[in-house]
């Protein structure tokens, strides 16, 4: 189903994203490295590191950041946030800039799009399946005595609410 | 004690052990669970990096409904529980938003209401019910078991955020574990990340981050690891062997629980309806030790 | 004329205060809320950038205080109200009671021998204990025991009294109350100085959890001969010596998160202090500074952390560590850092964590300054007119500020400005002042 892009719908996506760009606090930082040492990712990977990405954006490189890869190796454990002392939180300055980057139209992992789908279609990110005990037996909600799935009452008013959103979220 | 039970997609979909555990302690320790029809994903954590307003959305219509219903919700899930709070959040400080989404809520026939609490598992259990009514309720108590609580990231972070235990020093599952009759033990890395989220982008990283945790709790001499939140537990106990040979460990066997499953086994619950055959981490050996092998 | 001043405050600063202005014929009341004088500079180990023996260089200072003419030392006791104007105020001070005459206490320590109770001691920052009845530390001046009455089994339970029986000069005395003077002064000079940041709060460094992770003071009283472990380094958690140790500089400031805001000044200079102090004494120790910035201003000071790092092999890395962890077994300590010079995230495992903690306005400031007539500024220390044109001055004519009371600063600084207090307050003897309010 065609649904059509709300005008003011992009426009509460854009200011919101305007307010949570302008909330950052990059140029409070001050490069003291507690959030990439406290990150259980950056002792992972060195091409994710916190302390460099809210540089980058104090130095105005939001653009090149938008476009790499790192933005979407956070594994949201929220250490960054807890500890900086200056309050800034890396973590919901990534998920902004995953969100400018959608709306941008640089790539991103699948993941989230199958994610996305499947919410549309059925209200929820997976349908329920059926899964093996440890004794490779089948069980299923039915099988284990549980009620059915939920789901949203009306699909289709949901589908369209939520895929009009999104939809407003990629037109820049 | 009446809950509009929120199960979330991860639950709703495969990790049936820990409804099935929920729905089979709970109402025996007095807490009623109201099914929350029309319920949908929260939004985390995929909306909130692709769209946060569908995210907001998400969240705010199944507060919605638990509001319709006139109870508090209770998330089973630290990130639905985490989102839920963080959208209440956001609804109040942005009226722009809040505009919105009532608007939206009601081509859903649906009407946000402010006064719903997300309560979170931990919350209930050592808080709202406590350690020594859950004592009391323990038939078959699980001595000489260690065991390591993992509460979770969004169980303890960002303390900005109302979270049920203390970011740096969480000891509520603790609590909750001696009441059972196991003992356990504070370690560096029980706030440590199970690694879930950012398996949509690395893989490999995933299971490194994970197996730190697991290899840590076996070095540490425990039994086996607890927690309370689906995405934990679908890591440290189902991609437990993926998360072994990436690590190079193929010996890394931890049992892996639901708190709540231990919690059944305690008050003499069948192990067949607290889901433990769907563990994939070898529980085998503690559940026959805590049901004196009749099962 | 008023021929007399007021120093409020027995540290460094109003040490320095009182005795240049008795020594230029001023009558000086040095009013100190502890029992004894000597404030924090008595508990250091050794003084930068020199490295003097810090109670070798302020014992002297200390005892011509108790010996000047010109001075009368007022030790517990506080200042209560004050009214008038400069060249003449009136002062209520209250001295508290120590339950032990100082006229007939010399000092002996039978008392301290003979008490069975044990308490926390101050001065050892609680990492020692001293009796309920004791002098609070061998430099003390004056040196005159005094009853802990929290803790005193007499106070609290009405039995034992064995230090009036066995004190050989009669000088214990339960019976002691406040007593309340009126001082008349030309002038006020505020040197109360500051409090240590609790870091408690800072979860992720695990102090009072993790028992070898102690604060710069402490660590200091552990190093120093006269502190609980006679200067030897050893660990609170097993006794054993520490060979590895870091320092974590900017704990609790220059911070919006918790503690203070502003940067408190002597920290790195402290840290490289103790840092060679470690080596001095072990020259094959590991000692690692984890700092954001090196604020090394002052004289001389640059060079000494330039020897730090090029003579004894002191290690400087630009990054705060975001997390400690204690191993449970050895509780010895793992600090995750990033070495923000070269984008290394890493790890390290030490003996020992030292916690450079923040300089917070003293607890004393807000109801002093209400007495004094003076303002506190948005950190809570008390204000001094102008930094620039007035540094010592504050908006009451006649009243000023010394030392750390209004800013953290280092020993050198605070020396410095308590002379220009003294000289300030000097200045307005002999102005007529009005008697009233």
């Amino acid at each position: 189903m065609e649904t059509s892009i709300d005008e003011r719908e992009v426009e509460l996506i854009t200011l919101m994203l305007q307010r949570a760009v302008s909330e950052m606090s990059a140029e409070a930082c001050e490069q003291c490295g507690v959030c990439p040492s406290a990150c259980p990712v950056a002792r992972h990977m060195e091409t994710f590191n916190p302390r460099r990405m809210i540089a980058k954006i104090s130095l105005g490189q939001i653009e090149e950041l938008l476009k790499s890869p790192e933005i979407w190796t956070c594994t949201s454990c929220l250490k960054c946030k807890e500890r900086c002392p200056e309050n800034i939180s890396p973590y919901d300055v990534i998920l902004v800039l995953r969100n400018l980057a959608v709306r941008a139209g640089y790539p991103y992992p699948e993941g989230y799009d199958d994610f996305v789908k499947n919410v549309l279609d059925s209200g929820m990110a997976q349908q329920p399946q059926a899964v093996r005990t440890r004794g490779r037996q089948r069980r299923d909600r039915e099988s284990l005595g549980l009620p059915p799935a939920q789901r949203p009452r009306d699909m289709e008013a949901f589908s369209e609410i939520l895929g009009g959103i999104v939809k407003a979220g990629r037109s820049a | 004690m009446k809950y509009a039970l929120y199960l979330g997609c991860t639950v709703q979909a495969e990790q049936y052990a820990y409804e099935a555990s929920v729905r089979q302690v709970l109402p025996r320790l007095g807490v009623e669970l109201v099914e929350m029809e029309g319920a949908s994903c929260c939004g985390f954590p995929a909306f909130s990096s692709i769209s946060s307003l569908g995210w907001h959305y998400l969240s705010a219509r199944n507060l919605a409904i638990a509001g319709s219903l006139g109870l508090d919700v209770l998330p089973l899930c630290n990130g639905c529980h985490l989102s839920f709070t963080e959208t209440q959040h956001a609804l109040e400080k942005d009226p722009h938003l809040r505009q919105f989404v009532d608007q939206k809520l009601a081509q859903e026939g649906l009407n946000y209401s402010e006064g719903v609490r997300p309560i979170h598992m931990i919350e209930l259990l050592h808080d709202i019910i406590g350690a020594d009514r859950i004592e009391e309720a323990v038939e078959r108590p699980l001595e000489g078991l260690k065991l390591a609580s993992h509460p979770g990231c969004h169980a303890i972070r960002p303390s900005e955020m109302q979270r049920p235990d203390d970011p740096e020093d969480p000891t509520k599952l603790d609590d909750l574990a001696r009441a059972l009759g196991a003992t356990t033990m504070d370690y560096p890395e029980k706030t440590d990340c199970c690694g879930s989220l950012l398996s949509t982008a690395s893989g490999r990283t995933t299971l490194s981050i994970a197996g730190e945790k697991l290899k840590a709790v076996r070095d540490h001499g425990f039994d086996g690891l607890f927690t309370t939140c689906p995405y934990c537990f679908k890591m440290f106990d189902g991609r437990q062997r993926a998360i072994g040979a990436t690590i190079g460990d193929r010996s890394l066997e931890v049992p892996v629980f639901y708190y709540t499953q231990l919690l059944g086994l305690a008050m003499g619950v069948e192990p067949e309806k607290l889901g433990l055959e769907l563990n994939m981490s070898p529980v085998d050996g503690i559940v026959k030790r805590i049901t004196g092998g009749s099962n | 004329m008023v021929n007399s001043a007021l120093v409020i405050g027995g540290g460094i600063a109003g040490i320095q205060a009182a005795l240049d202005l008795a020594d230029r014929g001023v009558e000086v009341h040095l009013v100190e809320r502890s029992p004894s004088i000597g404030g924090v500079m008595a508990q250091l180990d050794k003084t930068f950038p020199t490295m003097d023996c810090s109670i070798c260089i302020l014992a002297p200072k200390m005892i011509e205080c108790s010996r000047h003419p010109n001075i009368t030392l007022h030790t517990l006791s506080e200042v209560k109200e004050v009214r008038g104007s400069a060249g003449d105020f009136r002062v209520k001070v209250v001295e508290n009671p120590r339950y032990v005459d100082p006229v007939k206490c010399t000092g002996c320590g039978v008392c301290s021998e003979k008490c069975p109770t044990k308490v926390p001691s101050e001065f050892q920052m609680g990492l020692g204990t001293i009796k309920a009845i004791s002098v609070p530390f061998p430099q003390a001046v004056p040196l005159v025991a005094r009853i802990d009455t929290d803790h005193c089994l007499y106070f609290t339970k009405g039995v034992c009294k064995l230090c009036e029986r066995f004190c050989p000069s009669g000088a214990v005395d339960y019976e002691q109350e406040p007593r309340e003077v009126e001082l008349n002064v030309a002038s006020i000079i505020a040197a109360t100085g500051y409090r240590l940041y609790d870091p408690t709060e800072i979860g992720q460094y695990g102090y009072k959890r993790y028992l070898n992770v102690l604060t710069a003071l402490e660590f200091e009283r552990l190093v120093c001969a006269s502190g609980p472990t006679g200067g030897k380094l050893l660990r609170q958690s097993d006794g054993e010596h520490a060979h590895r140790i870091a320092f974590v500089q900017c704990v609790g400031s220059r911070g919006h998160r918790v503690g203070a805001s502003y940067c408190s000044s002597a920290c790195c200079m402290y840290a490289t202090k103790e840092a060679v102090l470690i080596k001095e004494h072990e020259p094959e120790s590991e000692v690692t500074i984890f700092y954001i910035d090196l604020k090394v201003f002052g004289q001389g000071f640059q060079d000494f952390v330039s020897r730090a790092r090029d003579h004894w092999g002191v290690r400087y890395i630009r990054g705060k560590p975001g997390e400690i962890r204690e191993d449970p077994r050895t509780k010895s300590l793992t600090l995750w850092y990033e070495n923000t010079d070269t984008g290394e995230v890493a790890k390290t495992e030490v003996d020992l964590v030292v916690l450079c903690t923040a300089m917070l306005p003293h607890e004393s400031s807000g109801e002093l300054a209400e007495v004094l007539g003076i303002e506190t500024d948005e950190y809570g220390f008390l204000r001094s007119k102008d930094p620039l044109t007035s540094p010592v001055e504050t908006s009451r004519p006649g009243v000023y500020v010394a030392g750390c009371c209004h800013g953290p600063k280092d020993i050198p600084e605070s020396v410095a400005e308590a002379s220009g207090a003294a000289a300030k307050a000097a200045e307005v003897i002999g102005m007529s002042g009005t008697g009233g309010d």
